[in-house]
C-alpha cells in the first residue's frame, strides 16, 4: 500500500494508461462499486488529489513501511483486501486518498468508507446524468415554463394613389394599459384586507352560531365556517377588479370621461393574457392623449402603450378597391407557427387589401416575456423585429377617383347604387373606380367596430358590393356599338337608309316584331342612317341589322372583347359577366334580336364596358385593366427595386378595319353633340366627347320588368382618344337623362388634371 | 499544516475537515443569499433581518459551541449521553403537546417556539441519540452478542424514531436508522443480528411501501399524513387511488393536486438540470428568482437546486467534494479514536452527516423522495446549523483527544 502512495508522485502517475494487466488484476473489492463509478469518479478525484497533494492537505507516510510490504507477483491468487497488485492511477489517488488513511485491519471502517463511497458515487452520477446528460431537455423545459412568445405584427404597408397619395396607412394609435405586474403588491393587499374581512365574518357567524346553540361546534360542524379554495380565489378574483378598477376610475377622472372595468373581461384577460398589458381605452385621441400625459406621474401600473393601426384618411373613397381587413392574428405561411400570444393584425379581405396582403403585411416579429412561477412579466426581449411591409401604389388618381365618387352621388344621394370607371385608354390603366353605395373601411378595423345600423344599412344596400366589377349588369344599348361594329364589317353601308315603323299602340314610337313578338323602340318611326340609329338608339335598326349579320359575327367579335371572361383582378371582387360562347341548338331569332340589343345573354361589368369602349377608342387594341402601378419598399432610401406592374398590356386585337371604327366613334360623337342625341348632358367645353347611353330592362322569370339598368359609355377627345368614363346606374331613369350628366364633371377634371403639365399624362410617364 | 506533514500526532485539530468546514459554510452564506435576496420584500428588510445573516450567527453560534465542546474530553461528554438523550425524549414528547410545539402552519409539528429561536428537538434528539448509542455499545464486543443487549441497542434507536415519525418528519427519523445499523455494525455487532434486522427493516419497508401505494386507504396500517402519502406517490410516479366512481370535476382536482404535487420536485430538477456544466452564475438562476422553484424552501430544503442551477455541475462536485472532504476526514478520524467510544461517536457523526446529504441531494435529483431533511451546514436554519456544527465539534473531540499523551 504504501508504494503506491510514492508512485503517485512518481512518474507513473503521468503515463497513466499502460494497463494490459489491469484487467487481470483488478481487486475484488474495488471492483464492484469503483468499477462503476470509476469514470465518473475519475476527472474530479484526480483533479482534487493533485490541489491536495500540491498543498500537502495530506500528510505523507513514513517510507519504512513500505518495506514490509510484499513485492506482488504475477502468480499471486488475487487476494481480498490486499493492494498490492497494479491499480490504475484514479483508482490509485483514491485509495490513497482514502483508504490509506485507515490502518489496515480495520475492515468496518473500510466497509463505511466504501458505503459513503458508493453514495457519493451514486450522487454524483446521478447529478452528471440531470446536470451534463439531460442539461439541454432541462433548459428546454425551463424556457418553456418561464417563457411566453408574442407574435409582434409588422407594420402594414401603405397604399398609394398615382401621385403618392395616401389612401391607407398605418398610424401609431395609443392605448391606455394596465401592465398587471406592477399591480401585483396591490393587487395582495386588497386579497389580504378582503381574507381578513372574510375571516372575521365567518368568526362572528360562528360565534353567533354557537351562541344559538349555546354550546360549542365540534371540529365538523365547524369546517362550514372556514373558507375553502374556491372562496378564498373568489375573493382574489374580487380583489383584483376591485384595484384594477380603482385605478381606471383615476383615469377616468384624469381623462374627463366615464369609464368602468368590465370585471368579466377583466379576470378573462387575467387568466388568459397576464404577461400582457390588459387595455382599459382603446385609440385614444389627441386631446386625451394630451390630458394622460400632461400630469407627470401615471397612477400605479398604467401606461400608454403604442399600437400600429390601419387608417384611411379619406374615409369612404375608393372603399371597394382599397378592400378591407380583418382581424386575424395568425401566422401567415412561412412565419413561425407557435405562439403564447398574438398582438391583434389584421389580414386583407378583400379589394387591395386582400389581393396585396402579403406585399402589404410584411414579416411578423417575435418577442419573448419572462415570466415569474405565477404568469407576472418579468422583462421582455425582442428576439425577431417585425420587418413592415411594402407600400403599393395604384393607378388610381386621387382627385378623379373623388369627382366620380361625388358625381355618382349626386345621382340619387348617397343610395345611388352604381359605379363609374375611368380609364386610360391608351394603357388600361383604371384612374378612377367608384362604386356607390359605399362604406367606411375604417369601421372594420376599429376596435369598436361596426355597428348593427351600419351592418343593416350595408346588408340592405348591398354597399359592400363593388359595382364596377362585382355585379352583372345588361348592356343594353351600349351593346349596339360591337353589334354596329360587327355589321360594319360585314359590310353594312352606313348611309343605308331604313325605315323604323310606328309602333301601333304609341304611333310617336317605333317597334319592331320579330317572328310574333314585339319589340318596343323609344326611337320614332322615320328614316334612320347608322349614324342616327346609334345616336337615337333604334332598336328596329339594329334588331334588323343583327338578324342580317347573323349571331355568329356579333358573338364572335364579343369573343374579342373577352366579353364573360374574368380579368383576374387581384381583389376578390370580381364576376366574370355572360356571354354566349356558341350558337347552341335551339337559338332563335328571338335570341339574336335580344343580343343585337345587349339584353338578356349578355351581362357585364362597368369595367369590362370600359375596356370595351377603349378598345373603340384606341383603335382596336383590348387592353388588360391595370390597377396596381408597383409594389415598392416604404422606405424612399432603400436600394430595393419596386416591382413594376407593365401597362399598356394587350389582351387581343379586335382585327377590325379603322374605317369601320372611325365611323362608329363618329356615330358616338354625335350622340353628344348632335341636338337629337341621347348623351347630350355630357358636353364639356374644349372637349369632344364620343359616347353611348342604354337602358337595360331587367325582367324577371315572367317577363315583368323589375327594373333597369341606365349606361353611359364614352371617350375622349374624339380627335386622339385618351379617357374612356363609363357611368353605370341601377334603377336610372335612363342612360341620357340620370348617366351622362355624371360623366361631365369627371371629364373636366380628367382635363384640369393635364393643365398643369405637359401633354402627356402621368400614367404614360408612368409606364415608360 | 507543516507540523501536521513533521509529526502528524502533534496536530491538535484536523484541519483538513475544518477547512472543508469553513468551505461548506462560505457555500452556505453565500447562497443563501442567493436564494433569498430575489423578491423586493426580502431585499429590503434591514440586512440584520436577512436569512444569509442570522445564517452566519448560527454558524458562529454553532462553531461556538463546538469549540467549547471541545475543550472537554468526549468521554466526560460521554457521561452524560443518557442525560442528553432522556432530555432529548423528553423533549421530543413535549414537541407533541400542542401549546409547546408549533406547527408553523405546515401540518407537521416539530418546532419548539423560544421566541427567537424556533428549536427543532429532533435535531438534537440525533445528537443525543449517537451519544447514547456510541456509549451503549463501547461495551466489550463479547457483551454485543447477547441478544437483551442487541434489543436494548435497538430499542434505543427505536425510541426516538417513533417520536420523531410521530411529529411528523419522516426524513429525520428516517436518518436514525442508517446511523444505528452503521453503529452496530462497526461496534461489532454479529453480522446475523445485523443481517436480520436489515432484512427485517427492508421487509417491513418493503410491505409498507406496498401498503401505501398500492392498496386503498382504509387498509393502510400506518396512518401517513395525506401529504407524505402524495410524496411517496410522486416518487414512485403512481397515481393517486381513484375513489370509486369519481366525478369528472374530482378527476380533475386529483390530476391538477398531483400536478402540484411534484411541482416542488420537477421545479427542483429543472433547476439542477438547467444549470449544465458550468451554472448561470451567482444571483443569475431563474427558477428561484421568478418562484418556480418555491420561495419557501429554496433557501432551506432546496438550496442544493440553487447552488447547482447557479454553479452548474462543477459546483455539484465541489460540494460533493467538501462533504466528502468532511465524511472521510471523519472515517479518518474513527480510525485514529482512543477507543470505541470515540470510534462510535465519529461513526455515528459521519453516518448521520452521510445520510442527510444522500437523502438531500437525492431529493434534489428525484433520487429520493421528497422528505424535511436539511442539507448540513448549507441549507438555512438554526436547528440544524447547530446541530451539524456541534455533531462536528464531536468529531473534532475525538480526533484532539485521540491519545492520551
Amino acid at each position: 500500500m504504501r508504494p503506491l502512495s510514492r508512485a503517485v508522485s512518481g512518474p507513473t502517475v503521468k503515463s497513466g494508461g499502460g494497463d494490459d494487466e489491469t484487467t487481470r488484476q483488478v481487486e475484488r473489492w474495488s471492483s464492484g462499486v469503483l468499477g462503476i463509478f470509476g469514470s465518473i469518479i475519475r476527472a474530479p478525484a484526480s483533479w482534487s488529489a493533485a490541489v491536495l497533494r500540491r498543498f500537502r492537505f495530506f500528510p505523507r507516510f513514513p517510507k519504512k513501511a513500505a518495506r514490509n510490504r510484499r513485492t506482488p507477483k504475477p502468480s499471486d491468487p488475487v487476494r481480498p483486501s490486499s493492494f498490492q497488485h497494479y491499480i490504475p492511477p484514479f483508482r490509485r489517488v483514491l485509495v490513497m486518498l482514502v483508504f490509506d488513511q485507515l490502518k489496515k485491519n480495520d475492515p468496518q471502517l473500510r466497509a463505511v468508507t466504501l458505503v459513503v463511497l458508493g453514495g457519493l458515487g451514486i450522487l454524483l452520477a446521478g447529478l452528471w446524468w440531470v446536470q451534463v446528460v439531460s442539461a439541454r431537455e432541462y433548459q428546454e423545459s425551463l424556457e418553456t415554463q418561464s417563457f411566453r412568445s408574442v407574435r409582434i405584427p409588422a407594420v402594414r404597408g401603405s397604399i398609394l394613389d398615382c401621385n403618392h397619395k395616401v389612401l391607407a396607412e398605418n398610424r401609431p394609435t395609443y392605448n391606455v394599459s394596465l401592465y398587471l405586474e406592477e399591480l401585483r403588491k396591490p393587487f395582495d393587499a386588497a386579497y389580504f384586507r378582503e381574507l381578513t374581512r372574510a375571516h372575521a365574518d365567518a368568526a362572528k357567524r360562528l360565534a353567533e352560531r354557537e351562541h344559538e346553540l349555546g354550546r360549542r361546534l365540534n371540529k365538523q360542524e365547524r369546517k362550514q365556517f372556514i373558507l375553502d379554495t374556491i372562496q378564498k380565489n373568489a375573493l382574489r378574483e374580487t380583489a383584483r377588479s376591485e384595484v384594477a378598477s380603482n385605478v381606471i376610475i383615476q383615469i377616468s377622472q384624469r381623462l374627463q370621461q366615464p369609464l368602468t372595468l368590465d370585471p368579466t373581461n377583466f379576470e378573462r384577460h387575467y387568466q388568459t393574457r397576464l404577461a400582457l398589458p390588459y387595455p382599459i381605452i382603446e385609440d385614444l385621441d389627441p386631446t386625451n392623449i394630451a390630458r394622460f400625459e400632461e400630469q407627470s406621474t401615471s397612477p400605479l401600473g398604467v401606461d400608454l402603450e403604442v399600437q400600429s393601426s390601419r387608417v384611411y384618411p379619406y374615409q369612404t373613397t375608393a372603399a371597394h378597391l382599397l378592400g378591407s381587413l380583418r382581424r386575424d392574428d395568425s401566422s401567415a405561411y412561412g412565419e413561425e407557427a407557435f405562439f403564447s400570444y398574438r398582438l391583434p393584425d389584421y389580414r386583407g379581405a378583400l379589394g387591395i387589401e386582400y389581393g396585396f396582403d402579403r406585399e402589404l403585411r410584411g414579416t411578423a416579429g417575435a418577442k419573448s416575456v419572462l415570466v415569474n412561477n405565477v404568469g407576472y412579466r418579468q422583462t421582455e426581449t425582442v428576439w425577431s423585429p417585425a420587418e413592415p411591409g411594402h407600400n403599393v401604389v395604384l393607378t388610381i388618381d386621387l382627385r378623379i377617383q373623388q369627382v366620380a365618387e361625388n358625381a355618382l352621388r349626386n345621382v340619387q344621394g348617397p343610395t345611388t347604387r352604381g359605379a363609374v370607371v375611368v380609364m386610360d385608354v391608351r394603357t388600361g390603366d383604371v384612374l378612377a373606380m367608384a362604386s356607390s353605395p359605399t362604406l367606411n373601411p375604417n369601421l372594420f378595423v376599429h376596435p369598436k367596430g361596426v355597428s348593427k345600423e351600419e351592418w343593416q344599412r350595408i346588408n340592405e344596400l348591398q354597399a359592400e358590393k363593388n359595382r364596377a366589377t362585382q355585379e352583372n349588369y345588361a348592356p343594353g344599348s351600349i351593346f349596339k356599338t360591337v353589334v354596329g361594329l360587327a355589321a360594319l364589317e360585314a359590310g353594312l353601308n352606313p348611309q343605308e337608309i331604313y325605315e323604323v315603323q310606328p309602333n301601333p299602340e304609341l304611333p310617336n314610337k317605333g317597334a319592331i316584331f320579330v317572328g310574333r313578338r314585339k319589340i318596343r323602340d323609344t326611337a320614332p318611326p322615320g328614316p334612320y342612317d347608322f349614324r342616327r340609329a346609334l345616336m337615337r338608339s333604334s332598336n328596329s335598326y339594329f334588331i334588323t341589322n343583327g338578324l342580317r349579320l347573323g349571331p355568329e359575327r356579333i358573338i364572335r367579335l364579343g369573343h374579342r372583347f373577352h366579353l364573360g371572361e374574368r380579368f383576374g383582378l387581384p381583389l376578390r371582387q370580381e364576376t366574370p359577366g355572360a356571354f354566349p360562347k356558341e350558337i347552341g341548338p335551339g337559338w332563335t331569332d328571338g335570341n339574336t334580336a335580344n343580343l343585337s340589343i345587349g339584353q338578356d345573354p349578355v351581362l357585364v361589368t362597368p369595367l369590362q364596358v370600359a375596356v370595351l369602349i377603349s378598345a373603340i377608342a384606341n383603335g382596336g387594341k383590348v387592353l388588360w385593366p391595370r390597377l396596381v402601378d408597383r409594389v415598392e419598399s416604404r422606405d424612399p432610401s432603400t436600394d430595393e427595386q419596386p416591382v413594376i406592374f407593365s401597362s399598356g398590356r394587350v389582351h387581343d386585337e379586335l382585327g377590325v378595319s379603322q374605317r369601320s371604327l372611325k365611323i362608329l366613334q363618329e356615330a358616338m360623337l354625335a350622340d353628344t353633340e348632335d341636338p337629337e342625341g341621347t348623351g347630350k348632358h355630357a358636353t364639356v367645353p374644349g372637349l369632344r366627347i364620343c359616347g353611348k347611353t342604354g337602358t337595360a330592362q331587367i325582367q324577371d322569370e315572367r317577363n315583368v320588368k323589375t327594373g333597369q339598368t341606365t349606361w353611359f359609355a364614352s371617350f375622349a377627345p374624339y380627335e386622339n382618344p385618351r379617357w374612356a368614363v363609363v357611368i353605370m346606374v341601377e334603377d336610372g331613369a335612363s342612360g341620357g337623362d340620370t348617366c351622362s350628366p355624371v360623366a361631365r364633371p369627371i371629364y373636366t377634371a380628367l382635363l384640369e388634371r393635364d393643365r398643369p403639365r405637359p401633354a402627356k399624362g402621368e400614367t404614360m410617364a408612368k409606364a415608360n | 499544516m507543516f507540523d501536521a506533514h513533521l509529526n502528524e500526532h502533534q496536530g491538535r485539530l484536523d484541519k483538513l475537515q475544518l477547512v472543508a468546514l469553513c468551505g461548506l459554510m462560505l457555500l452556505g452564506g453565500v447562497f443563501v443569499y442567493s436564494a433569498t435576496m430575489v423578491s423586493g420584500t426580502a431585499a429590503v428588510a434591514a440586512w440584520y433581518h436577512q436569512s444569509w445573516f442570522r445564517q452566519i450567527i448560527w454558524y458562529v453560534l454553532g462553531a461556538g459551541a463546538a469549540t467549547g465542546l471541545c475543550f472537554m474530553d468526549y468521554r466526560t461528554i460521554s457521561r452524560w449521553a443518557f442525560v442528553v438523550y432522556w432530555v432529548a425524549i423528553l423533549l421530543l414528547i413535549a414537541v407533541l403537546i400542542p401549546g409547546i410545539g408549533t406547527t408553523h402552519g405546515w401540518g407537521a409539528r416539530r418546532w419548539i417556539d423560544l421566541a427567537f429561536f424556533q428549536f427543532q428537538p429532533s435535531e438534537f434528539a440525533k445528537l443525543g441519540f449517537i451519544l447514547a448509542q456510541a456509549h451503549f455499545l463501547s461495551r466489550p464486543a463479547e457483551e454485543l452478542r447477547s441478544p437483551a443487549i442487541f434489543a436494548r441497542s435497538l430499542g434505543l434507536m427505536i425510541l426516538p424514531f417513533l417520536l420523531i415519525m410521530k411529529e411528523p418528519d419522516l426524513g429525520s427519523a428516517l436518518v436514525l436508522l442508517p446511523t444505528g445499523l452503521m453503529m452496530l455494525y462497526v461496534a461489532g455487532t454479529p453480522g446475523r443480528y445485523l443481517v436480520r434486522l436489515a432484512s427485517g427493516v427492508g421487509i417491513v419497508g418493503a410491505l409498507f411501501l406496498a401498503d401505501v401505494l398500492f392498496l386503498p386507504a382504509k387498509w393502510h396500517v400506518l396512518k401517513l399524513e395525506d401529504y407524505q402519502q402524495r410524496r411517496l406517490l410522486v416518487y414512485f410516479d403512481r397515481e393517486l387511488p381513484l375513489p370509486a366512481g369519481a366525478s369528472k370535476a374530482e378527476r380533475e382536482r386529483l390530476r391538477k393536486q398531483r400536478f402540484d404535487d411534484s411541482h416542488n420536485v420537477r421545479q427542483a430538477l429543472i433547476s439542477v438540470g438547467s444549470g449544465g456544466l458550468t451554472g448561470k452564475g451567482w444571483r443569475q438562476g431563474t427558477q428561484n428568482a421568478l418562484g418556480y422553484l418555491p420561495r419557501a424552501v429554496a433557501h432551506n430544503d432546496f438550496i442544493f437546486s440553487v447552488i447547482a442551477e447557479e454553479k452548474g455541475f462543477a459546483g455539484s462536485v465541489l460540494v460533493l467534494t467538501l462533504y466528502g472532504t468532511v465524511l472521510f476526514t471523519g472515517i479518518r478520524i474513527a480510525g485514529q479514536a482512543r477507543d470505541r467510544l470515540g470510534r462510535l461517536v465519529a461513526v455515528g457523526v459521519v453516518t448521520l452527516l452521510f445520510s442527510h446529504v444522500f437523502i438531500n441531494i437525492g431529493m434534489n435529483i428525484r433520487m429520493m423522495p421528497v422528505t424535511g431533511v436539511p442539507l448540513p451546514l448549507l441549507s438555512y436554519g438554526g436547528s440544524s446549523v447547530l446541530g451539524s456544527l456541534i455533531a462536528m465539534g464531536l468529531l473534532q473531540n475525538v480526533y484532539i483527544y485521540r491519545k492520551a499523551y
